[in-house]
């Protein structure tokens, strides 16, 4: 009988922090920064530039425009030069600029620039890019500078891609323990997957 | 294998070391590599081409000449995994495990990387302009007539350009050998049937009685001949089909079969022509000549030749009788006899007997482009090079597909008389046993680098033409491709015909737009039907069946009385054909020497399979080390004791035993070929793979056997875990 009542009184309390807990409001997804080392890179390419605000001279490109993987693949990948030049043969006020001068040194000699990693994890993780973006950017109509910035920083402020957050287990784990609608339009809330082998396959 | 000294303690104090190493260097050292890895960049790329996710092309699989066609997963510009290709009527997008370990031939280490001339004991890198030039100025400065070019199976477009390689010489020696082949049934086939390798239609058949033709495991066409065997097993009619392997030695497919015979080696003409007497007794119309000569086979005389019991003769006979259409299969076990070719023969008279030809045994389709249609090889093809060898007739040997010098029994000498050729060529992925004796030696692609086009013997349906086509960029810039090769050599001799093109993907894919129309591609301009083409892997011809001919007689067999006794040499020796290992080819392969044998389960090294009774006589148990001695060598492998062989036999696998080639395959077990005797199969001048005789003792050592099954074998320990019911409690054996 005492069994039974201690049970009761464990499931009682279950329940009502289980209630508690989806009565929480919306958490803010952004965490503090946490500097990763300087990348030096073939050549610098200026984020501000492309993604930064018009007022601060910058063109407001979409993320996507360039790193067009991120919402169906895994990883967000780095454009073909292919697309640099796409749209660099008609900018003819930069053409000669030194760091235009050597993306075309690259397309002329058909080779790929060789970007390095600047966001890299052990191979035993898997992030996946594609359900993040799907996630954030399509379900939740969050803006995408916002959605990729959770882990990537202020890049429209960024010359060179810089890492700007630990990238640690318990990082990614603060995040998925907090709330959020689960689309746009919705007051369910949900969070992300705590589960060993989501990322760890 | 493990030694006795390195017992299970001492192996887990290792493991609990190494696992302990590798926590410690995993803290605080993970694999992060921001700012030096380089991510995934392209110039320019294809819209389906997503980092991170697969994109498959297919092409053709190299690893045996069977030409599957398989599909490979590219990711990131790199081959990962590779599939049978859906549209592929030999393989209906299946696989088998030798085609899967296909990827570790592109990635292997050991592939040698750029061209090597000899000098003194070292092979010195040279360019490819360098390499070929100095084949031109050899092959200048000789008569033509001592220019050989010794080769695997060859077909397609490589096949026509070597012959106009070799035109262009002058010279019409080109030697195609295969170590392990059915070229004695080949022989047969076409005295019997017509043709060298008809359409054996298993899915068509009630009953199928092989004759140690492994057709599930290393036998033709594997993957082809397992899907039929499936509908042949579980067909639309219903009836379940009825399997009889006879053969000495179980393989594979024996170890599948409804009933199992273990016949006296060499006696598998005598029964077959025991069941055609047993079949003229119960009725069956048999032509009066056929039923003379084969009057003299009663079931007792058969049985007691054969060592197959008179009931089971009566039963089987009794079976093919009643169910027809049957398919009688003769595979390496009945061929490999000096005898071999009256054991094939009699096989298919008892298939014309049967009346399967023509129902079970149908005719191929000939090729429109009968100068691309695969030469296959033998075994006497190298016997004759090496005799010209010998008498210094060879003055440049090119060696391509092949390793002789590996799979020649020591009898031969080839290595003695390869020594006698002044310049000796050898086109290689690994420094092999024959590529370590050459005076240049030329590194070739992989087969997911390469551009060919294949024509497999064993075609399952129709004409067809299969293309491989390179899955990903070459890994090391210095290897070239067959093609590419023999079109720079060309070029030197015929430049007017191909100076024009570039490389040999030119040379391809003009010859093969320029006769889109016989190709199957009338209807299609010539890039549609090129890009069609390798998106499937391979297209469809026109081609003409052929006509089954020959005639039904029984004239010119004769089968020999059983071997008597011989008392040095008192065991037969069957050197296996594994699935994985076939004739050593792919041995640096670590996934096949990994892959259990199917029956045995031993990895990574050879063994000598016994019956239990021979086991018993010899003092023998498992692990023992013995020494199997011929008369012309031997060999010390682990000794494995199985009750499927015959008592009066053992067994050793070929494949093993390299002292060269790479660090998967060198060292790891002994070389069967080398002890095999130099007999002869009669009529066709083929090396009698089973007609050596040994002797075995033991050695002194003995180690525990590495392999997966349990110590117990298949006994499970008592344990019952899967019912084994004898085989007399089967519902089939009422048959069979």
């Amino acid at each position: 009988m005492n069994y039974f009542l201690r049970l009761s009184v464990l499931l009682v309390g279950l329940v009502v922090s289980a209630g508690s807990y989806a009565a929480n409001t919306v958490q803010p997804l952004t965490t503090a920064d946490d500097l990763g080392p300087k990348v030096e890179q073939p050549f610098e390419f200026p984020h501000n530039r492309h993604a930064g605000n018009a007022d601060k001279g910058g063109m407001e490109i979409n993320c996507m425009y360039c790193h067009t993987y991120a919402r169906r693949s895994m990883v967000a990948g780095i454009p073909p030069v292919q697309k640099c030049i796409g749209c660099h043969q008609s900018i003819e006020s930069v053409r000669e600029t030194p760091r235009i001068k050597k993306l075309f040194e690259y397309w002329e000699a058909k080779k790929a620039i060789p970007w390095k990693k600047v966001h890299d994890l052990p191979e035993f993780v898997r992030f996946n890019h594609e359900r993040h973006i799907q996630r954030f950017v399509f379900a939740q109509n969050k803006p995408v500078q916002e959605a990729c910035g959770y882990c990537h920083g202020d890049v429209k402020t960024m010359t060179v891609a810089r890492r700007q957050k630990p990238l640690s287990m318990g990082w990614c784990v603060s995040c998925h323990q907090k709330d959020h609608p689960v689309d746009a339009t919705s007051t369910k809330t949900t969070h992300g997957p705590n589960d060993c082998w989501q990322c760890h396959k | 294998m493990i030694e006795n000294s390195f017992n299970r303690r001492n192996f887990l104090k290792v493991l609990g070391w190494g696992g302990a190493t590798a926590a410690l260097s995993g803290c605080g050292n993970t694999s992060v590599e921001d700012g030096k890895e380089f991510v995934t960049s392209y110039v320019e790329t294809a819209d389906y081409i997503i980092p991170s996710i697969g994109t498959y092309f297919n092409s053709t699989c190299a690893q045996c000449d069977a030409g599957c066609g398989i599909m490979g997963r590219v990711r990131e510009g790199r081959v990962l995994k590779l599939e049978g290709n859906p549209k592929a009527s030999i393989n209906n997008g299946k696989m088998c495990g030798l085609g899967q370990a296909g990827v570790q031939a592109h990635y292997n280490p050991d592939r040698i990387r750029e061209p090597l001339l000899r000098n003194g004991d070292r092979g010195e890198a040279i360019t490819w302009e360098k390499a070929l030039g100095l084949i031109n100025e050899k092959v200048g400065g000789v008569n033509a007539e001592n220019i050989a070019f010794l080769t695997g199976v060859v077909s397609g477009h490589d096949k026509a350009l070597l012959k106009n390689y070799l035109d262009a010489l002058g010279s019409g020696h080109h030697y195609v050998y295969e170590a392990v082949a059915p070229s004695v049934i080949r022989a047969a086939n076409k005295k019997a049937y017509g043709v060298e390798m008809p359409r054996l239609r298993l899915d068509k058949a009630k009953v199928i009685v092989s004759f140690g033709a492994d057709f599930l495991g290393a036998w033709v066409s594997p993957v082809h001949f397992s899907q039929q065997y499936a509908r042949f097993r579980k067909p639309d009619s219903g009836e379940r089909g009825v399997l009889v392997q006879v053969e000495s030695k179980m393989t594979l497919t024996g170890a599948n079969a409804d009933r199992w015979l273990a016949i006296r080696p060499g006696t598998e003409g005598i029964l077959a022509l025991g069941l055609i007497n047993a079949l003229a007794a119960a009725g069956l119309s048999v032509p009066g000549d056929v039923a003379a000569a084969v009057g003299g086979y009663t079931s007792e005389r058969v049985s007691k030749d054969t060592g197959v019991s008179a009931e089971h003769i009566g039963k089987l006979a009794a079976l093919l009788k009643e169910r027809s259409p049957s398919l009688i299969i003769a595979g390496s076990a009945a061929e490999g006899y000096a005898h071999g070719s009256q054991n094939a023969a009699a096989i298919a008279l008892l298939n014309q007997i049967l009346g399967n030809v023509g129902q079970t045994v149908e005719a191929p389709s000939s090729t429109p482009f009968p100068q691309m249609a695969p030469t296959t090889g033998n075994r006497l093809a190298l016997q004759s090079l090496n005799d010209n060898m010998a008498q210094d007739k060879v003055k440049v040997l090119f060696s391509y597909g092949t390793n002789p010098v590996f799979t020649a029994p020591a009898t031969m000498k080839l290595k003695e008389n390869l020594k006698k050729v002044p310049f000796k060529v050898v086109f290689a992925h690994y420094m092999d046993e024959t590529a370590v004796e050459a005076d240049l030696v030329l590194p070739l692609n992989s087969a997911m680098e390469d551009w060919a086009t294949v024509i497999p013997e064993y075609v399952a349906e129709g004409a067809q033409l299969n293309i491989r086509q390179p899955l990903m960029e070459k890994l090391y810039p210095g290897t070239l491709g067959l093609g590419d090769i023999l079109l720079g050599l060309l070029k030197y001799r015929r430049p007017d015909e191909y100076n024009g093109f570039e490389d040999f993907y030119s040379y391809l894919r003009n010859a093969m737009v320029t006769n889109k129309d016989a190709l199957g591609g009338a209807s299609k301009d010539g890039d549609t039907f090129w890009e069609a083409a390798l998106s499937h892997g391979g297209v469809k011809m026109v081609g003409e069946p052929v006509n089954l001919s020959g005639n039904v007689s029984a004239t010119t067999l004769v089968v020999p009385a059983p071997f008597v006794e011989d008392a040095t040499y008192p065991l037969h020796l069957i050197p296996a054909v594994s699935a994985s290992m076939r004739d050593g080819r792919n041995a640096n392969e670590p996934w096949l020497q990994e892959s259990p044998d199917p029956l045995t389960t031993i990895v990574w090294d050879s063994w000598v399979e016994m019956h239990p009774k021979t086991a018993a006589k010899l003092g023998i148990v498992e692990g023992d080390i013995v020494e199997v001695a011929s008369k012309s060598g031997a060999m010390k492998a682990q000794a494995y004791v199985f009750t499927g062989i015959h008592p009066d036999v053992i067994s050793v696998p070929l494949g093993y035993g390299h002292d060269a080639m790479g660090r998967y395959a060198k060292g790891v077990g002994a070389n069967a070929f080398k002890i095999l005797d130099p007999v002869f199969d009669k009529e066709t001048g083929e090396l009698a793979m089973h007609e050596t005789r040994v002797k075995v003792t033991k050695a002194g050592k003995r180690v525990i056997i590495v392999k997966d099954e349990g110590p117990a074998g298949g006994n499970q320990m008592g344990r019952k875990i899967a019912v084994r019911l004898t085989s007399n409690k089967v519902n089939l054996s009422e048959e069979v």
